[in-house]
């Protein structure tokens, strides 16, 4: 391998490097970072990360942005836990119907976006408030606690349909945080499957070509035959999911939902696909530099936890990882371009 | 070196796909127009049988050979199938018809080229930052190296490319004054590799 082969494998890793680097250093401070628990422990907290990070990756990918994902799992939470909790639904009915409102709010997102010509940040902001905001009034401002002992026979009235499904998935809700296959947590199993859809969908199908093509010239995509305005639709419709599908996650290793909680996540979710190299510019990024993104984050915030720095600190040492990301690719597309 | 008659100029600096097509009905039947017919037909045609109106499906190989520039790694043998496919579909191979290929590659790099001055092109930061002049005409240098030389070099088949990889390297040398230094610093780019 000569010099420029090694450089240019050096350039295309460097963010596993730093990950690597990362544990090192996080291990020479506290060898228990490394311990099997504390594996698992990470492995369940970037889960969520991962699977709403997907989205964020397409979103970025056509050069727009979701700072809706936040409250949409927040809603996600909410609704799922009031539709079990108060109202007593089958548990995968709950999730089923709150995954569907998740998509559609991308839906939303997407009519915003490319139907009304509003810019992605201004439409996914005014998402958010709204969504934040209805999370608040379905809840009371009040958390909805102890989703994990649900007792689908409370709050049936009688219904004999719902009793059966209720019946049916009776100590069902633990599966996502306490099981799985060994010691590899099911959350941590979804997420690994969902990076395998996502990776499969950026580099084998038509769609993968599409949200690079549209990131990279949309104007070019549109004369090409790329129907530019449904994959936005289509875009932001599978931010949607995947924020629910993380809301459902959340909600199952939490055990409560809450209106109040994951404030900034979006800014997080950025922070770990900007850092895996998915350009904001659009038409740039891999999946695989996103795992290592969100395996990064992860890691940071565990390791932050483990070496006792506050929560404030953390919130400014992940304000400076955002920053230096999303500084050093408008850095190297200047240097490209001088 | 790729002379063609003076008629078919009309047609070949005509970007929009209805107006050939009336130039192109408008010519007497012979072998080259029949050619021309074939080409025509297999660049605004829906290869993907969607039902799709407007499809300039050559632009849409372009853009695909963009991408499999930057593809390698575990993708390499994708990529390599890849190219090759778009190299028959964009009938690169043809050497009987070299002249009249010549000047449609160079309309279909002059297409692209036209949606590079678009207000959105070559933004950043989620189109906020809006690019000025020369970081449009850099940007349209460097994709149309990266779909014709880059992508040729990279998957090894730049002698079946050639007739693409000039046809595209003549048409940003006449874009913009900044393009030949461009085209020659990516070039000095591979050749250090």
């Amino acid at each position: 391998m000569n010099e420029n082969k090694f450089m240019s494998a050096f350039k295309a890793n460097a963010i596993w490097l730093v990950f690597i680097a990362e544990i090192a250093i996080f291990y020479y401070f506290n060898p228990k970072f490394l311990s099997l628990p504390n594996i698992v422990s990470i492995s369940r907290q970037v889960s969520y990360y991962g699977i709403a990070s997907i989205g964020m990756t397409f979103v970025i990918l056509i050069a727009g942005i979701d700072l809706s994902i936040a409250s949409i799992v927040v809603l996600v939470n909410v609704v799922c836990a009031h539709l079990m909790m108060n109202m007593g639904w089958n548990m995968w009915l709950a999730i089923i119907v709150s995954i569907a409102m998740a998509t559609l709010i991308g839906v939303l997102n997407g009519f915003m976006v490319s139907t009304i010509g509003i810019p992605a940040i201004i439409a996914t902001f005014a998402s958010q408030t709204i969504f934040r905001g209805l999370s608040y009034i379905l809840s009371g401002g009040l958390p909805i606690p102890d989703v994990l002992r649900y007792d689908p026979s409370a709050g049936l009235n009688g219904d004999p349909i719902l009793g059966f499904f209720a019946r049916w998935s009776l100590n069902h809700w633990d599966i996502f945080p306490r099981t799985g296959i060994g010691l590899i947590p099911v959350c941590a199993i979804i997420m690994v499957i969902c990076f395998a859809v996502g990776s499969f969908i950026l580099n084998k199908s038509y769609f993968g070509r599409y949200f690079y093509a549209i990131g990279g010239n949309e104007e070019a995509s549109e004369l090409s035959g790329i129907r530019v305005n449904k994959m936005k639709y289509l875009i932001y419709a599978l931010s949607g999911f995947f924020a629910g599908l993380a809301g459902i996650v959340v909600l199952s290793r939490t055990g409560s939902a809450q209106a109040s909680s994951l404030i900034g996540f979006e800014f997080e979710i950025i922070t770990c696909v900007v850092l895996g190299g998915v350009s904001v510019a659009g038409g740039i990024g891999h999946m695989s530099g996103v795992i290592a993104g969100v395996l990064i984050i992860g890691s940071l915030k565990s390791g932050m936890v483990m070496a006792n720095v506050s929560e404030y600190t953390q919130m400014v040492v992940q304000g400076l990882v955002l920053a230096v990301a999303v500084g050093f690719d408008c850095f190297s597309k200047k240097r490209q371009a001088s | 070196m790729y002379e063609i008659q003076e008629e078919l100029k009309e047609y070949y600096s005509e970007l929009d796909p209805k107006k050939r097509l009336e130039i192109l009905n408008s010519f007497p039947e012979n072998e080259s127009v029949n050619f021309l017919h074939e080409l025509y037909h297999s660049r605004y045609s829906d290869h993907d049988n969607k039902g799709r109106k407007n499809v300039d499906w050559w632009l849409w190989r372009c853009i695909c050979l963009h991408q499999l520039y930057s593809k390698g790694g575990l993708f390499r043998r994708f990529r390599d199938k890849e190219v090759k496919r778009i190299i028959s579909e964009l009938y690169m191979e043809d050497s009987s018809h070299q002249a009249i290929l010549y000047h449609e590659y160079r309309n279909l790099a002059r297409r692209y080229l036209s949606t590079c001055k678009s207000a959105n092109y070559a933004s950043s930061f989620m189109g906020f930052k809006k690019a000025d002049d020369n970081e449009k005409v850099i940007r349209a240098c460097k994709d149309i190296w990266q779909m014709s030389k880059g992508a040729a070099w990279s998957a090894g088949v730049e002698d079946e490319m050639h007739l693409w990889i000039e046809a595209f390297h003549d048409e940003i040398e006449d874009y913009d004054s900044l393009c030949k230094e461009e085209y020659e610093r990516l070039n000095s780019k591979i050749r250090r590799k």
